[in-house]
């Protein structure tokens, strides 16, 4: 392998690796306890919800789209399936394996509402998806009475907590769903014909594949990771609650930005989407620990992810020289 | 037939509108409340509706807005009262400095307003023409975060490490609160590790609580503005191992603070006594309407509640 193409590989894939050690480096410089693994076990933690729904954000604008009602429909799920864990006429195991299918199937749901409506009438998702924030929050206000439900089973709540060598359990559900994404993505047909429609709708359409199917399925896989992160968010607050989740479309979608994939569609990874949200967590977790004030905090952060695209454009431009 | 359909439809549903006008002989009250969302309103709502289902001698109007901060719907709700020329209009800002020109614009329409459950700003009021001692009937947030906070130092002792979690920058509520927190603060010689704002939110509260917990191991006392935080610190405090080492508050004495005080995860809240607030204001008003004169503040009590209240 010859210089130009280990750099290409380190610019294109590695880019934001880079941007994320200098960061932890930095941080860790001036905040020892930065560095300790039960900081870095909460930063896990604190980064798992955020990029299991980044992880189906990645799959809209990869095809162009962007989805504004995943905060609303996260709490949505969460009410659903915390109604129905403490349904007490229920079996325990059965209350369990049914609240997840009832998140799921309400987050897929919602997702196939905002595909097919967008693609049926040809209005763009940005619309639609925020009118399903709207129709998700009130419909959730409306189930829950604006009530919090908190009186989950212990068996379930005990699961939050649960970590392998540091490693919490939601950091390892979330990463096996980036890499199972991953593989999807980029080793199989449907993942490829993502890519395509994105790079060039018209031409995937006239050479007579059926763009709308995709088109909608990448909203429902959207849905189906919010319902998942709506089950993760349960296992680590405890709590189902009509009013959470307001702002977590703009962290996901930072996430995926951050990462590099591009807000027209077409270019992009779920590696990337990982690392863009862990730069967001990282962020959140050691500005704080340096003692930087909440304002402060809220600019750096903003300044960050104007940065990060910003390089990123340099990026792309250095490796197009390259080759 | 189209046109002539849409005809028919405006026309009758004109006229049914007219209709709910001239059967409203009743006095009509208007209760402007901030985001039903939050379960402090969504009780004060239920809790002043069924006091008025008992009563039956007046109309009650409640509106709701989206967020907290949803300072345009709540005008519009009041423009519409104004143009419904309701009899007496009771109003908890969501903007106490932005809402006091339509005060004024209701009052000279001939309305009965009375302020509840967060005050117009002084400066505001006369500004707009309103007297100074313009009526406020509520409680005094500042006081409440006192008599949490002072609770807390008492448990804690002189000298204890505690952290403060706040509401949202701007919002009035959070800002007295603060300052009663700080008040009482002093007062006890706490130390105070960090003060910080989580927004009221829960999942908030849970992440900065998480990561102040790895600044400042040695904390003995969470001090929170809303018993949300309060969860979202107690879940924290669990996660780093250290249950029932760190004393928590909560404020507002939501189910959830009860539940959580039952199972000695948190130490205490306080209840302000939202829906009784409320009720207060309307018999308030009605007295108003009948010529008698009130102003200034007139103070809605609040209590803080332990392990003991709830037994």
């Amino acid at each position: 392998m010859d210089t130009k193409k280990i750099a290409y590989l380190l610019l294109n894939e590695a880019g934001i690796g880079i941007v994320l050690f200098a960061l932890c480096l930095l941080f860790s410089l001036f905040v020892p306890a930065f560095a300790s693994m039960n900081n870095i076990s909460n930063i896990f933690t604190q980064i798992s919800i955020n990029t299991v729904i980044a992880v189906g954000m990645t799959f809209v604008i990869l095809l162009g789209g962007i989805d504004l009602s995943v905060g609303s429909v996260l709490a949505l799920c969460t009410i659903l399936a915390g109604l129905t864990i403490t349904k007490e006429s229920l079996p325990l195991s059965a209350a369990i394996v049914l609240s997840v299918i009832v998140s799921m199937a309400a987050g897929m749901a919602c997702g196939l509402f905002n595909g097919w409506v967008s693609e049926r009438w040809k209005i763009h998702p940005f619309v639609v998806t925020l009118g399903m924030l709207n129709i998700a929050r009130g419909a959730v206000l409306q189930v829950s009475n604006s009530r919090t439900i908190y009186s989950f089973p212990k068996e379930f709540n005990a699961v939050g907590t649960v970590s392998y060598f540091g490693i919490p359990l939601i950091f390892v559900v979330a990463v096996l769903l980036v890499l199972f994404g991953h593989f999807i993505l980029k080793k199989t047909v449907f993942g490829r014909m993502i890519y395509a429609i994105g790079n060039n709708e018209e031409a995937v359409r006239l050479s007579g594949h059926n763009v709308k199917f995709y088109k909608v399925a990448a909203f429902v896989i959207c849905g189906a990771t919010v319902g998942l992160a709506a089950i993760l968010y349960m296992l680590r607050l405890n709590i189902a609650s009509p009013i959470l989740g307001n702002g977590f479309e703009l962290s996901a979608i930072a996430a995926v930005v951050i990462g590099g994939t591009s807000m027209s569609g077409g270019k992009g990874s779920l590696i990337g989407t990982l690392l863009g949200a862990a730069i967001i967590g990282v962020l959140n977790n050691g500005l704080l620990l340096v003692g930087m004030g909440d304002f402060a905090r809220q600019m750096v952060t903003g300044i960050i992810i104007v940065a990060a695209v910003v390089l990123d454009t340099y990026r792309a431009k250095v490796s197009r020289m390259l080759i | 037939m189209k046109k002539l359909l849409a005809v028919v439809i405006t026309v009758g549903l004109l006229m049914s509108l007219c209709g709910i006008a001239l059967a409203a002989d009743k006095p009509v009250v208007g209760l402007v409340m901030k985001s039903l969302s939050n379960e402090h309103f969504k009780k004060m709502e239920e809790g002043v509706r069924k006091w008025a289902d008992a009563d039956g001698t007046f109309e009650l109007v409640p509106v709701g807005m989206n967020s907290e901060t949803d300072i345009d719907t709540q005008i519009s709700a009041i423009e519409n009262f104004i143009a419904r020329k309701i009899d007496v209009m009771v109003l908890a800002p969501a903007d106490s400095a932005g809402i006091a020109p339509f005060v004024k614009k209701a009052i000279d329409a001939g309305i009965v307003v009375v302020n509840f459950d967060n005050k117009l700003e002084t400066a505001a009021l006369t500004a707009n023409g309103l007297p100074e001692d313009f009526l406020y009937v509520g409680p005094n947030d500042e006081k409440g975060a006192y008599m949490v906070a002072k609770y807390m130092g008492e448990k804690l002792g002189k000298g204890a490490k505690v952290i403060l979690l706040e509401g949202s920058p701007g919002a009035d509520n959070a800002r007295q609160r603060q300052e009663g927190f700080l008040r009482a603060v002093k007062e006890c010689e706490l130390e105070v590790l960090a003060d910080q704002t989580a927004h009221w939110e829960i999942e908030e509260a849970n992440t900065v609580m998480t990561n102040l917990l790895t600044r400042f191991p040695g904390v003995q006392g969470v001090i929170t503005a809303a018993d949300g935080m309060a969860l979202g610190a107690v879940r924290a405090v669990e996660a780093a191992g250290l249950g029932g080492k760190v004393l928590i508050s909560g404020y507002d004495n939501q189910d959830q603070a009860k539940a959580m005080i039952r199972d000695g995860k948190i130490v205490c809240t306080i209840d302000q006594f939202g829906a009784e607030n409320a009720i207060e204001a309307i018999k308030i008003g009605f007295r108003i309407k009948n010529g008698e004169k009130f102003s200034g503040w007139t103070e809605t009590p609040g209590k803080v509640i332990t392990i003991d209240d709830l037994n």
